[in-house]
């Protein structure tokens, strides 16, 4: 097993239209395409939301990370499908499948947004927002801190592995009891890596002059408009169709026989 | 008849390994260990040392070419079978001590090995007390010391007895107590017919102790052989961005002097040896001089 999928997750600097947005831009899109998820729970309208995302995936050129991202998060997926399928008497499975297509979708965003948005500018983007530099110190930190805890993470299960750790068991309880080997050490070590990150930073000054002052700035500038404009249009325009649904054409409305 | 040569207990034979960011951390390596062997595996950050030792019980599979311990391919096995008879202890122990005590911790080691529970208790009363932990037995294995936390996680590996013992940077932030302990247990598994396999960066640990290395440099094999004979090579050291050990240097300085030592003598005792032999005879010849 590996975590590769967490590199979905990743920052990696390209120069394409999408990297070059305004990271709040791409925090909007985050934010619109989980709230039009979150607006429908049928099949074809969530898939055309997924592919109205491609378009964007492909200009970022992304599409290989994104896969990764989707595939990695399969064993949800079928957590989703069993559940849904067992626990809803009524087209359970057709539910099950829209559920998927919902999660899609956010993972989708979110991991556009990380594999966009420079750590860095993120801070910068949310002190413009007038939220403390501590705060939005820490809030990029904790993103830079991303990879790391996935690399530690994956030398937690080789570790673990070498003593006869095996990662698949049988049985829901015995799954949950089998993730205290991995979580413990990680959320003990990463508690102390905090503590060690808060005492070199404190160690080197952090927090002590109040006026700062930044040598990059960042700018809202044209294509962030539009590219804005557009995210807004989309969702009031799915909005509608939300509120209009029952006149909408049957065949929105389709589902699996199951 | 012909002889019969044992197939080595480790066999690596032409193995590449390819990052998934396209990082190639190891090229075209093939060697063979030996049961019994104490190996040392060196070279700078980076040379694909770790790399190697995980392959070795099947964390990381081979891009290309194969492993073979026992003279049987691993290629098909799963990491907790072949984990029985290779141990990786890794660097950091905090990355696997997460039980509440001790005890439970070494026997999490010990369940997946079908021992039934009278064993594992015998086995664990029998770690503790090799590894002078009995005292802390009910305590929480995160309120142990640096050291202490080193000695449990090899523990925790040594009592599920495997074949092969492979260290990751064993000596690393370790005492000088803390590491003759260590050298102790080394001796002792050695003694028992295992095979011990560490990656280190402690040069001077190697030469005193380790018979064989192995130098990596940009995921290559620079140099596998014996250690003194290694580390008296000063363009492999280099090549491998090591430095030379103390007493070679120290033995240079002894030749400068006018004071000859053997090319390949590097351990301390035989130095010792040679230089108070050399001194004896001098002072012999000071006392002859003044009479």
């Amino acid at each position: 097993m590996s975590l590769e999928f967490l590199s979905a997750f990743k920052f990696l600097k390209k120069e394409t239209f999408l990297h070059n947005l305004d990271p709040r831009a791409k925090l909007l899109l985050a934010i619109i395409y989980t709230i039009e998820a979150l607006l429908f729970q049928e099949i074809l309208p969530l898939l055309l939301i997924l592919i109205s995302l491609l378009p964007i995936i492909i200009i970022g050129k992304l599409f290989k990370q994104w896969l990764k991202s989707v595939k990695g998060m399969s064993f949800l997926y079928i957590f989703i499908i069993i559940l849904d399928t067992l626990f809803i008497s009524e087209k359970g499975f057709s539910f099950a499948i829209a559920m998927i297509l919902r999660i899609s979708i956010m993972i989708s965003a979110f991991s556009l947004f990380f594999l966009t948005v420079d750590p860095n500018d993120l801070a910068l983007s949310l002190i413009t927002m007038k939220i403390p530099y501590e705060y939005a110190f820490s809030f990029s930190l904790a993103f830079r801190f991303v990879p790391t805890v996935a690399i530690e993470t994956q030398n937690i299960i080789d570790a673990q592995q070498s003593r006869g750790y095996e990662m698949q068991k049988k049985g829901i309880i015995n799954q949950i009891k089998n993730l205290f080997p991995l979580l413990v050490p990680l959320i003990i070590s990463s508690i102390k890596r905090a503590f060690n990150v808060a005492e070199a930073l404190e160690s080197r000054s952090f927090g002590n002059k109040k006026g700062r002052t930044y040598y990059y700035t960042i700018k809202f500038s044209l294509k962030d408009w539009i590219f804005s404009l557009y995210l807004i249009l989309f969702l009031t325009f799915l909005i509608y169709v939300r509120i209009n649904f029952m006149s909408m054409p049957i065949w929105f409305r389709w589902s699996l026989p199951l | 008849m012909t002889d019969i040569k044992p197939l080595p207990l480790i066999m690596v034979h032409n193995v590449d390994y390819v990052y998934s960011n396209g990082t190639e951390a190891l090229k075209q390596i093939s060697l063979n260990i030996n049961q019994g062997e104490f190996i040392a595996i060196m070279g700078q950050n980076g040379a694909g040392k770790t790399t190697l030792i995980r392959t070795f019980n099947g964390l990381i599979r081979p891009t290309k070419g194969s492993i073979f311990i026992e003279g049987e391919n691993i290629e098909s096995k799963s990491i907790a079978t072949i984990s029985k008879k290779v141990g990786i202890i890794f660097q950091n122990p905090m990355h696997q001590l997460f039980s509440n005590t001790l005890e439970d911790e070494i026997k999490f080691s010990l369940k997946n090995l079908n021992l039934n529970k009278e064993e594992i208790k015998l086995k664990v009363d029998q770690i503790l007390e090799e590894f002078n932990l009995e005292k802390y037995r009910k305590r929480s294995p995160l309120n142990l010391s640096g050291g202490e936390s080193k000695k449990l996680a090899v523990a925790s590996i040594i009592c599920r007895d495997p074949d092969i013992l492979v260290f990751d940077e064993p000596t690393l932030g370790q005492d000088a107590k803390e590491i003759d302990f260590f050298l102790g247990l080394i001796k002792n598994e050695l003694e028992r017919g295992k095979t011990v396999i560490m990656v280190t960066h402690n040069i001077e640990f190697t030469v005193e102790h380790v018979p064989r290395t192995i130098l990596m440099g940009g995921g290559h094999i620079i140099a596998d052989g014996p250690t003194q004979t290694i580390f008296t090579n000063e363009f492999l050291v280099s090549k491998s961005s090591l430095i030379m050990p103390q007493l070679y240097l120290f033995k240079q300085e002894l030749q400068k002097i006018g004071i000859d030592i053997p090319k390949e003598n590097l351990r301390e005792n035989e130095l010792i040896n040679i230089l108070e032999n050399y001194l004896g005879k001098n002072f012999i010849n000071l006392k002859e001089e003044k009479q």
